[in-house]
């Protein structure tokens, strides 16, 4: 082992390849991290300004991740719009489809047509989608603050979710299931008998993760009092979702503002008034509870048949027996395909509530069969915006906790 | 709010929000760009607590060009259980923009959460917000020329349009952001009349 003098300061020159010294003036030193930094969660850098250890100032870079998903969005079809859409939330693919679809709807004034059926499993993938979402952000803080193993047990239960979406839709990650008007055909058989496993197998597994976490010192010491947003300055900054729930503002947008027919099931919504990191991990952790108890309900309703699709031969898709046999079938199904249908002109505002917090759509129509604009209110933005006002005081190991508990999924904060 | 509470402003046709069907989502408030600040303040004093979002959306070819949209909502500013909260409201102010350098007054007074979203406005839209602290590119590289969410801005950037896709030749396939023409027009005014319960007029 090298011995270091203590005595003399010591010259930084080597802070490793994500932590590259930006600049000194006296005693505060300007450090960036990231954009490529394994705590950051995506491409996020964080230029900060530290005094010794502690944190002046933090600015943050986006953007590293833009891809125009709303501008490609206002030049495909309303139908085709969603794929891309889908890919904005990454890890809640199917709640970003829900708030689009949702807002199509108001629009083509189709709302009241939709099937109880199709309501009832869209809830349940945004509900199963908001578990495995959550087991994603508390598998990556666990590793953010040394839990590893965690990470396994979290992603063992995102697994099961992720085979219940792909057999729903076919696809794992952005399986464009949910589609204007309904579902896209009824869930498939066996669905049903993984789903009850999944719902046994749940509260076990959360004990598990909680005897790990949640009254674990090392991670209760890192979490304690770190990024404390109180109240108003929660608002201030526009904080939505766990994050603003956890500064006690019991602000949950399926009970402000029912839609797509939470109104029919009962849940808690989980509030804590401490504001800090560690108020935010239990808000996250007991709504995982609350949204299994939203799946059990959900299940129950499933065992009643019925249509999954609103009917309209305008806008749904005729099923796939009826094209050969039916001329109108065909007719539908290639003018739905090739050129999609149109929107009556207007614009609408529908809001959901992403595991992240408030996602928003406006959108506006011309009457065309394109969406005319297509605006994201994406809850990480706003959210991650906050770290500029939560960092200053604390310590420079301690913004790596404040990332994580605020959740942000780059490509919903770039698009 | 009805569409009819909508001030009415040049160029209807290009305007869909005049046009919208009656849908409850949000108080609506239009607002010419001197008196937004005004308006603003005064709702925040009012109780919006909260500026959720706030994007912006091109009319290319209606005067003014471009459309501000802030949405407000009204929170308890203080720790508050579900039953307090109960249906907040929700707030609408639409601004419209235009000439050769649009420009508005800043809303980071009075949220500093705007910093970010006027940011991007101003980097997707070339608005300007007056008074900003520090109005840069935020999603673009901060050496991009243009602003890609105008209408006029080619959709794979200015550098590839000289090779231009292939013609798709269904009839319907007209360019993004085309008002509808012709007998669409004319099946669009009906639905919209039958939708607002008029008879449709007799051509």
């Amino acid at each position: 082992m090298n011995s270091i003098d203590r005595g003399s300061a010591p010259p930084v020159t080597d802070l490793g390849s994500s932590m590259d010294v930006v600049a000194r003036d006296g005693n505060t030193m300007t450090l960036s991290m990231g954009p490529q930094h394994p705590s950051t969660h995506g491409v996020l850098q964080v230029v900060v300004e530290v005094s010794g250890e502690v944190v002046e100032s933090a600015e943050m870079e986006i953007g590293y991740l833009h891809t125009g998903i709303e501008k490609s969005a206002e030049n495909l079809f309303w139908t085709q719009a969603q794929t891309v859409i889908e890919r904005m939330d990454y890890l809640n693919p199917l709640g970003n489809a829900m708030c689009y679809v949702l807002a199509a709807e108001k629009l083509l004034g189709i709302t009241d047509r939709i099937p109880e059926r199709a309501k009832d499993i869209r809830i349940l993938l945004c509900e199963l989608s908001r578990v495995a979402s959550h087991c994603v952000w508390l598998g990556t803080n666990g590793i953010d603050l040394g839990a590893i193993s965690t990470f396994f047990y979290s992603f063992d239960i995102r697994e099961d979710i992720l085979d219940l979406i792909e057999d729903s839709g076919g696809a794992r990650m952005h399986p464009n299931y949910l589609r204007i008007g309904g579902t896209n055909g009824d869930l498939p058989d066996g669905f049903l008998a993984k789903l009850d496993a999944l719902i046994e197998k749940f509260p076990k597994r959360m004990r598990e993760l909680r005897t790990l976490l949640q009254n674990n010192p090392i991670l209760r010491d890192r979490m304690i009092d770190i990024g404390v947003i109180p109240p108003a300055q929660a608002l201030e900054w526009n904080l939505t979702g766990p994050a603003l729930r956890a500064s006690g503002i019991a602000y949950d947008v399926r009970k402000a503002f029912p839609y797509g027919g939470y109104e029919k099931y009962t849940f808690d919504v989980p509030v804590r008034s401490e504001g800090d990191a560690y108020a935010r991990f239990l808000v996250r952790l007991d709504e995982m509870d609350e949204t299994m108890r939203i799946v059990a309900q959900v299940r129950k309703e499933l065992d009643r048949p019925g249509p999954v699709m609103v009917d309209d031969p305008k806008i749904a898709q005729p099923p796939k027996e009826t094209i050969a046999l039916s001329m109108e079938a065909l007719i539908h199904h290639f003018k739905i395909v090739s050129e999609s249908f149109r929107v009556p002109p207007g614009d609408v505002y529908q809001a959901i509530e992403s595991p992240r917090g408030e996602l928003g759509y406006y959108l506006v129509s011309n009457g065309n069969n394109r969406p005319y604009r297509v605006r994201t209110r994406p809850p990480s933005l706003y959210n991650l915006q906050a770290l500029k006002a939560m960092a200053p005081g604390n310590l420079i190991a301690d913004i790596v906790v404040m990332i994580g508990s605020l959740d942000p999924v780059f490509g919903e904060v770039d698009r | 709010m009805p569409s009819s509470q909508t001030p009415s402003i040049a160029g209807t046709a290009l305007d869909p929000t005049a046009l919208r069907p009656a849908i409850d989502d949000a108080e609506i408030i239009r607002v010419a760009p001197e008196a937004l600040l005004a308006t603003l303040s005064a709702l925040r004093a009012g109780g919006c607590t909260m500026l959720l979002d706030l994007g912006a959306v091109d009319y290319l070819g209606r005067d003014p060009r471009f459309d501000v949209v802030y949405h407000l909502l009204a929170l308890p500013a203080r720790t508050a259980s579900v039953a307090e909260v109960g249906t907040p409201r929700r707030v609408r102010v639409l601004c419209g923009v235009g000439g050769e350098e649009p420009e508005l007054a800043t809303a980071t007074g009075l949220w500093p959460s705007a910093d970010w979203a006027e940011r991007e406005v101003y980097d997707l839209f070339g608005i300007r917000f007056a008074g900003h602290p520090k109005l840069t590119r935020i999603q673009m590289p901060a050496d991009w020329v243009g602003h890609p969410l105008r209408k006029d801005y080619p959709l794979r950037g200015p550098a590839r349009e000289a090779t231009p896709r292939p013609p798709f030749p269904l009839k319907s396939n007209v360019p993004a952001g085309a008002p509808p023409s012709g007998k669409v027009a004319a099946a669009l005014q009906k639905q919209i009349a039958r939708a607002r319960g008029q008879e449709p007029e007799k051509a």
